[in-house]
């Protein structure tokens, strides 16, 4: 599965690793939600980087403390219609900080690739050949943006306040 | 969002919309699409009518028509005249009285 | 009335690009119906028995003269030369072509104009109070708070595929013209004990299949923090609402399923968190928004009644009967509220055809500052006329048949699409409509009988907002043939209710004859001034279902 990150198509470091099944402790490993929440004292311990999947009914208030342990969080979209992923992204984000790879998997297609973004995904799993391209597409498809994400861009309100600044200077 | 129709003994023919311009057409003999019934292939019973679903559900894989489905038919009228009082409005068009709904049944597209 | 900046234009211009550029990839067949189905639902084109049909967005019910003749020539060029004006202030187009949305959507745009979000599962157009800005019992001008809503609900990038639709409307007025009860989110402007205007916060109305009266979720809620409480409400709702059944999605099942003390705790606790974040509105964005919509240039006129208008009123009866239906109290002296009303007889309720709406923008630009808005009974309204130019008026809308004096009448009735147009309907609603209206053609008959809401739904889904009509009627299907089932006592005002179900349904023709039976029985068992409305409430359901059954 190609793994588009920031922009690019990029070999995917991290192996995704069975509830069960072994678990290498010298390379980045992906484990599930459930998993963490079995072996959480041995886990712990681990030295090599871990990511973690999260279901999209995972209460992000309860978990987020957690979420810097982890290089990678992966969230869900089992169907490009369910939405959960996208409050969760944001939350992960704005609430508890978190700085590590936020990945979006499940149905990820090219015209939900900007709100995703905006929501605070920064790494996509999404089989297709053009994935770069398609994404860059999809980031410079609107300039304005109206209401405040994490994500930094700045939103209508704030330029016309610049402007009404502006003007109130100027005069 | 097409309710599937109760298929039974009677003659059957395919309907769906013309993806590009919504038109409601019917599968033909020559297995294309028109926007007149009298023009649909009318299969005798429900097992043909599902060869002929086959068919057009291929056409709505090639983006010609959207959710093509089965609708039952009286034969013993030409042109043939759905059964379901809903399968009659969508052949007929509204059956509004006014203005507006003079306008609307106005043959405006050419035949597909 | 908001006029866009460059930025609000470049919106609206990227999305038809970015909508172009989607139709294109599903006629191409890149995209599947499945993947396009959404997009194309998120600018409005649903597919529905005959055609395409465009829900054009008309925010907040409010439309400028130059916005209502783009329509009309949209009408023209797209589709078969009229609209459907609808029960959420919105217009509809049944006959567009998938091939042609784009250029409609462009031309759309040109005159500021819109589909964004009229369907799907995303926050839909807000709604609110027809007489905004002119009614006299106003506390504030609730369009300015639509406008707010509706830029941080366009494109929400968390918010954009949530479980089910999702409809505010706003009232500024104790007299609730928005019908706020009965939706997602309804906004009540009102004063706190130290006089400061803010929201009360009503959570979980709603109608179709599983109808509710809204919960109020918080008595005040400071202005500036509208946002921040509104996003909480929705992230609550993204996370928590059932996506399982989607005849269980909507959020006012969730306020039933966990209850509105566990509802208001989620959204509390989550307010708190984002309250003081970049959604806190500076006063400076709120002042800018409400510069638009600052009271036209009124003419400082006497209070009391013109003499052109009382004049005219004594002297002819045709115009007297208008007036007294059809015009509304303004509160600026010397000025008066008009609605046009689209249910002539023989038409179907709610359409207006383009040469219509050209007549309208003329009328509208030389006696209303060229304003109108849209009612959500289906209706359009010239919100500032001079009393004196009533006649006028008056005399204008009715060479283009726009003057019939039934507003708030048994005639004036509330009718979905149906089974006509739509693909959801079990049974028609437009020609029911119209055999009812035509049973109260007589003016003295319908005038005597006062103030009777009709309402009519074509399915359960509830688009004719049956279940707030004085008289509901529900379209069912019984064994293949069309019946209905009739309610009674609903209400969307602030005394809102929802109807009971009188008793098993009827077909068509008994329909009819059971509407005159339940006016008669109302005629027969009424005191003093009571409406229909208000001698249902007195006597209750058992009358008036002996009346209909009884006798069969």
């Amino acid at each position: 599965m190609p793994l588009l990150k920031q922009g690019h198509v990029v070999e995917d470091i991290w192996v995704k690793v069975e509830d069960g099944g072994y678990l290498p402790d010298d390379r980045p490993a992906l484990i599930s939600h459930a998993r963490w929440e079995a072996e959480r004292d041995t886990l712990q311990k681990r030295n090599a980087p871990l990511g973690i999947l999260l279901p999209n009914t995972a209460d992000i208030l309860v978990f987020g403390p957690e979420a810097g342990r982890f290089g990678v969080i992966a969230l869900q979209f089992p169907k490009f219609s369910d939405g959960r992923a996208y409050s969760q992204a944001r939350l992960l984000r704005e609430r508890f900080g978190y700085r590590g790879e936020l990945r979006a998997t499940g149905n990820v297609l090219r015209d939900q690739l900007l709100h995703m973004h905006r929501a605070g995904f920064d790494a996509f799993e999404i089989p297709r050949d053009d994935a770069a391209e398609v994404f860059a597409k999809a980031l410079a498809s609107l300039s304005v943006f109206y209401q405040p994400t994490g994500d930094g861009r700045v939103t209508a309100r704030d330029l016309r306040l610049r402007h009404l600044l502006r003007e109130e200077a100027a005069e | 969002m097409a309710k599937a129709p109760r298929l039974d003994n009677h003659p059957q023919v395919i309907t769906a919309n013309h993806l590009a311009t919504g038109d409601v057409v019917y599968l033909t003999r020559v297995a294309s699409w028109s926007r007149d019934i009298g023009e649909a292939t009318v299969a005798p019973n429900v097992q043909a009518g599902a060869a002929l679903l086959a068919v057009a559900q291929a056409q709505a894989k090639m983006n010609i028509v959207i959710d093509p489905y089965l609708i039952p038919v009286d034969t013993s009228v030409s042109p043939p005249r759905p059964i379901q009082f809903r399968e009659r409005i969508r052949a007929q068009g509204p059956t509004t009285a006014g203005r507006t709904s003079d306008a609307a049944r106005e043959d405006r597209h050419v035949s597909v | 009335m908001y006029q866009y900046d460059q930025l609000d234009q470049r919106i609206v211009e990227e999305r038809v690009a970015q909508f172009s550029d989607q139709v294109k990839r599903r006629l191409s067949g890149e995209l599947s119906e499945d993947e396009f189905k959404p997009l194309r639902l998120q600018n409005g084109l649903y597919l529905q028995l005959h055609a395409y049909m465009l829900r054009v967005a008309i925010p907040y019910g409010t439309l400028s003269s130059k916005q209502l003749r783009g329509l009309a020539q949209i009408a023209c060029k797209y589709d078969r030369g009229w609209g459907h004006f609808t029960t959420r202030q919105n217009l509809q187009f049944n006959w567009i072509r998938l091939e042609q949305a784009p250029d409609a959507l462009a031309d759309l745009a040109r005159v500021q104009m819109h589909a964004i979000q009229t369907s799907g599962n995303c926050i839909r157009n807000t709604t609110t109070d027809q007489f905004a800005g002119a009614a006299h019992d106003e506390i504030e001008d609730p369009r300015v708070w639509c406008e707010i809503i509706r830029q941080w609900s366009t494109f929400h990038p968390e918010f954009s595929f949530l479980p089910r639709k999702f409809k505010i409307a706003v009232t500024g007025s104790p007299n609730d013209r928005a019908a706020v009860r009965v939706h997602d989110i309804g906004l009540r402007m009102h004063r706190n004990d130290a006089g400061e205007v803010g929201f009360e916060v009503i959570v979980g109305g709603g109608l179709g299949r599983t109808p509710f009266i809204g919960k109020t979720i918080r008595d005040f809620l400071p202005k500036q923090d509208l946002l921040s409480y509104l996003e909480a409400i929705l992230r609550v709702y993204n996370l928590f609402g059932r996506r399982d059944n989607m005849f269980k999605a909507r959020i006012k099942i969730l306020v039933h399923e966990i209850g509105i003390e566990a509802m208001r705790e989620k959204v509390e606790a989550e307010f708190a968190a984002i309250r003081d974040s970049a959604l806190r509105l500076p006063e400076e964005t709120i002042a800018q928004i409400a510069a638009h919509f600052a009271p036209p240039p009124f003419e400082a006129l006497p209070a009391g009644i013109a003499p052109e208008y009382a004049q005219a009123f004594r002297t002819d009866f045709d115009f007297g009967l208008w007036a007294r239906r059809n015009t509304a109290r303004h509160k600026q002296p010397g000025y008066a509220i008009v609605t046009i009303s689209l249910k002539k007889e023989g038409e179907p309720p709610g359409d207006a055809s383009a040469e219509q709406m050209q007549a309208i923008a003329d009328i509208a630009d030389r006696y209303s500052f060229g304003e109108i808005r849209v009612t959500h009974e289906q209706n359009l309204v010239l919100p500032h006329v001079k009393q004196a130019d009533l006649p006028e008026v008056w005399r204008a809308l009715k060479a283009y048949e726009l003057a019939t004096p039934n507003v708030g009448l048994a005639s004036d009735i509330i009718a979905c699409p149906g089974l006509d147009y739509c693909a959801l309907a079990n049974a028609r609603s437009i020609p029911l409509a119209q055999q009812i209206a035509r049973r109260f053609r007589n003016w003295e008959r319908a005038h005597d009988i006062g103030e009777l809401k009709i309402k009519i739904s074509g399915c359960i889904n509830a688009c004719g907002h049956h279940h707030v009509g004085h008289i509901g009627i529900l379209g069912v299907d019984k064994a293949g043939e069309e019946f209905y089932q009739l309610t009674l006592g609903g209400s969307a005002d602030d005394s809102a209710a929802l109807g009971d179900i009188l008793g098993p349904a009827l077909n068509q023709a008994r329909t009819v004859d059971a509407i005159d039976t339940l006016v008669e029985t109302y005629l027969q068992l009424r005191r003093g001034n009571e409406r229909f409305l208000d001698t249902y409430r007195r006597v209750g359901l058992q009358p008036f279902k002996e009346a209909i059954y009884a006798a069969a």
